[in-house]
């Protein structure tokens, strides 16, 4: 019944869903409503889950003095006075809204804005014009990213007799080989998410009850 | 000779004739007369039975249209209650007679749904034009019951496609049970993963399994935890350390699960450590700058990035790949998969990470699942490719083609 | 060294200082590159003006600091028109780090154009849940959304009482560093039948074509180029049109390198092919 608890209880709740799509009776829609509400409780709850783990994780690297443990002060000091501070000031003034603005977001924005250098390298090192279709990436690439700045309307020639830009050549590739492919992905990628969630409601795929048989 | 009294029916005659000719000289150029605009009350289709659709004429009204009063009252089916009468507007008649106003809306509108209804009850509607000399009463419709359908119309081509791929993939598994041989292309990516877990054993550094972004209900994280579960039974068969970071907490205890499973059943339990399947934090570039650091002070050997990523994936590859890390990535995030090709030495595709469990462990009920998504694919290739035809040789025809995928 | 190998092994720490220095200096000196405005945003903005005053936009903001750089001037923008137009805005966020930016941008185009909280403008705040919340705003927003961010009843506050699902709901916009957009436009959109415009980073923006070709997106805003377009729209120029000569520039260096990658790489194929040691990155 472990198993097969939740086993029955998916294939319940995943038929009810499903049928509620097709079948607009407001019973159904009770149901449905009552599933989205107990989603959003639920996923409320990981939260401690993931708050607790966290905890743990750090706690025991400072118990047992393990490598950096130092560290682990920082990370349950900054926990412990984020959430102190939106428990007694709240979160439209006082030190959060502070913290916010000048700890997390130059945080995150520093992290992100690595990404400019991560593409510069990984294009300087990759984009190598090593066979037909490496080339065709590299012309691409350049053209895309010349074509979307303020420089690409500049940037123009004629070809067969046609005056044309950078940004005209840009917009065809984002709009014709780029979707293209794009919905190609699209398609095989729904197929195989569909795919994926009949199996779980018939039973067929159970690895998220942690089985891997 | 004739009579005073035989000249009088000629007489009378002609003024007959000329009185009636009159009148339909009258009748005949006078303008007709307009018919007043109606309200039409309808229940609206595909719903759950809460609510109508209200459409209405606009007033014949020289004045410019500021806009539409909505009013609503419960009634018995088929009535319109009348609004009261004698009083200065049409608004205060109907506030009179116990009417509700539900809506106002702009002056080129002239349908409304309104919904929240109870499908018990019936409803009769009237509408107030709002003019610049002032109200145009048009109405009452008599009263509708939202009506309860069985199915929605609207959308009884996505169950029908429903029905034959799941059809499709139950055939298949029942195939695949029997035992038939079912063909699944090499995929490079998987067909690495040994030679990846052998390298960390050989340089006796340890692996490291990242299973994505996304929480545990997102179907790439399920494939993720798949192919999880099958790196881990080589790892634990190579006695290799294998660390899983997390950004989700139950993913992470998901992960823990199969982990442990995939230990035992390698006949290698003592070898599992929880402590290297763990939570990081939920924070997106917090999690990229953790595993970042991970990479450059444990300098794992092989780094396997299968799920959902988003923009941290070029952080998390770069970095593996300045630490000499064989690389293995899969992800259906079409957006991170250029960020991956050129910086890990194998990719799985979109799909081809859905097929990754299945491949690695060939059982046969996903071996059917995977071949059924493949017959489905070629349904609609074939689609696509009549509804090309169609559009170039009979344009009417591939409207009514597209329609039937609408 | 040889040469090819040299132009083939350049440090990635040059590469990142070039890259940190084509992107400050124009930041410091403006070099004031014009924007052309593209159709996908004209569509964006066309979208808006077309509303009523008075009607009802819900804005989404589904992304948090990482991302501010380049979005913040879209949701900005946003503001700017739909006050301008008299519009009324019912706002949520996706993301927890979403809540400080959207207070902040709703509480600033608040002061300046003289808006009543409640009335003009309605902060619902964060959910953990977003698919759920998608689909439940669908169903009721009241019962998504019981309280706003601060705890004040839904159902007191003026604005909310005529906004019950997106039915009354003239448009979605949605500011996002991720696939939200989409999410916004299959299940809002293609369920509920909501129109849906998006602003999304470059990236992002690329995997939004699909849907703008069919329709299920009326129009979006593709990176800080976006932004500044649509700034361009509405004259206001802001941070959009700032960034535009940092990222010309270092769009334009990372080409380069690109180029010259390449040259030292046939330079090196040239070299092996006259009998020269293989060169090292080839």
């Amino acid at each position: 019944m472990k198993r097969q608890g939740p086993i029955i209880l998916a294939f319940i709740v995943g038929m009810l869903m499903m049928i509620q799509f097709f079948t607009p009776w407001p019973r159904l829609q009770d149901v449905y409503n009552l599933f989205l509400d107990w989603k959003q409780v639920v996923l409320g709850f990981t939260y401690i889950l993931g708050t607790w783990s966290l905890v743990r994780y750090h706690a025991k690297k400072i118990e047992r003095r393990q490598e950096n443990y130092p560290y682990s002060y920082v990370a349950l000091a900054g926990l412990v006075v984020t959430v102190g501070a939106a428990a007694i000031w709240k979160t439209a003034s006082g030190p959060y809204p502070w913290l916010f603005d000048y700890v997390q977001v130059p945080m995150q924005s520093t992290m992100f804005s690595l990404l400019a250098f991560f593409v510069a390298s990984a294009s300087y090192r990759a984009f190598r014009a090593r066979t037909v279709n490496a080339t065709l990436l590299l012309v691409a690439g350049c053209l895309v990213m010349l074509g979307r700045v303020s420089i690409g309307p500049y940037i123009s020639g004629t070809l067969f007799g046609h005056e044309i830009s950078l940004v005209q050549i840009s917009d065809w590739v984002l709009n014709v080989p780029n979707l293209a492919a794009k919905r190609g992905i699209m398609i095989g990628v729904g197929l195989g998410m569909t795919a994926t969630a009949i199996k779980i409601v018939l039973g067929i795929e159970q690895t998220y009850l942690g089985k891997t048989d | 000779m004739a009579t005073r009294a035989d000249l009088k029916t000629p007489v009378f005659a002609a003024a007959w004739l000329l009185l009636c000719a009159s009148v339909c000289a009258v009748l005949c150029v006078s303008p007709a007369r307009a018919l007043p605009p109606q309200v039409k009350v309808s229940d609206t289709s595909n719903d759950w039975g809460t609510s109508l659709t209200v459409s209405w004429d606009k007033a014949p009204t020289s004045d410019s249209l500021l806009g539409f009063d909505v009013w609503r009252i419960e009634a018995a089916e088929g009535r319109a209650p009348a609004p009261g009468s004698d009083l200065p507007s049409a608004s205060a008649a109907l506030e009179r007679a116990g009417w509700q106003k539900v809506a106002a809306v702009g002056g080129d509108d002239t349908v409304f749904v309104d919904s929240g209804l109870d499908h018990a009850k019936a409803y009769a509607y009237s509408i107030i034009a709002t003019t610049a000399s002032g109200e145009v009463a048009i109405g009452p419709a008599a009263a509708v019951r939202p009506s309860i359908q069985v199915l929605s119309r609207n959308r009884i081509n996505v169950l029908v496609a429903v029905i034959l791929f799941i059809a499709v993939i139950l055939g298949l598994v029942a195939r695949a049970r029997t035992g038939a041989k079912l063909f699944i292309r090499k995929i490079a990516g998987l067909e690495a993963v040994e030679e990846a877990v052998g390298r960390a054993t050989e340089m006796g550094r340890p692996i490291l399994y990242v299973p994505g972004l996304d929480p545990m209900d997102e179907v790439a994280t399920v494939a993720a935890i798949d192919i999880l579960g099958q790196v881990a039974r080589k790892a634990a068969e190579y006695e290799t350390r294998l660390m899983v970071p997390n950004r989700d907490p139950i993913v992470m205890a998901v992960a823990q699960q199969v982990v442990r499973e995939s230990f035992s059943a390698a006949g290698r339990p003592h070898l599992y450590r929880e402590g290297d399947i763990f939570y990081v934090t939920y924070s997106q570039f917090g999690f990229a700058a953790a595993v970042a650091g991970l990479m450059i002070r444990e300098r794992p050997a092989t780094n396997f990035f299968i799920g959902h990523f988003y923009a941290e994936s070029l952080v998390l590859a770069e970095t593996g790949n300045a630490t000499g890390a064989i690389q293995i990535a899969g992800t259906d995030s079409d957006a991170q998969l250029p960020f991956f090709i050129t910086s890990c030495d194998y990719t799985l595709i979109g799909e081809e990470l859905y097929a990754g469990a299945v491949y690695l462990s060939r059982q046969p009920l996903l071996l059917g699942a995977l071949k059924g998504q493949d017959y489905a694919k070629l349904v609609l290739m074939a689609a696509m490719m009549v509804g090309i035809v169609l559009s170039a040789v009979n344009p009417e025809m591939a409207a009514v083609f597209r329609g039937w995928f609408k | 060294m040889a040469f090819h190998d040299r132009l083939m092994s350049i440090d990635r720490r040059i590469i990142f200082l070039a890259v940190g220095l084509a992107v400050a200096l124009p930041l410091i000196w403006p070099l004031g590159f014009p924007v052309e405005v593209s159709k996908e945003t004209r569509d964006f903005y066309r979208e808006i003006e077309a509303l009523k005053p008075g009607d009802v936009i819900l804005l989404s903001f589904d992304y948090e600091g990482d991302v501010m750089a380049e979005v913040d001037p879209m949701a900005v923008a946003v503001m700017n028109h739909a006050f301008t137009k008299g519009l009324k805005v019912v706002s949520l966020t996706t993301y927890a780090g979403g809540t400080g930016i959207a207070e902040r941008i709703l509480g600033q185009a608040g002061r300046i154009y003289g808006k009543t909280y409640g009335e003009d403008y309605v902060f619902l705040g964060y959910n953990p849940d977003w698919s759920g919340t998608i689909l439940r705003l669908g169903e009721s927003f009241k019962a998504t959304y019981p309280t706003d961010q601060q705890g004040r009843s839904t159902s007191g506050l003026p604005l909310m009482q005529r906004v019950e699902t997106y039915r009354d709901i003239g448009l979605i916009v949605s500011i996002s560093g991720s696939a939200l957009p989409e999410y916004w436009a299959i299940w809002a959109g293609g369920r509920y039948g909501a129109k849906v415009i998006s602003g999304s980073t470059a990236i992002q923006a690329v995997l939004i074509y699909p849907y703008y070709q069919a329709r299920q997106i009326l129009g979006f805003l593709g990176g800080l180029k976006g932004a500044a377009e649509y700034e361009t729209l509405i004259a206001k120029p802001g941070m959009g049109a700032r960034g535009m000569d940092a990222q010309s520039i270092a769009h334009g260096l990372i080409v380069l390198f690109i180029i010259v990658g390449n040259l030292g790489y046939f330079l090196a194929r040239r070299a092996l092919r006259h009998g020269g040691t293989k060169a090292a990155g080839a």
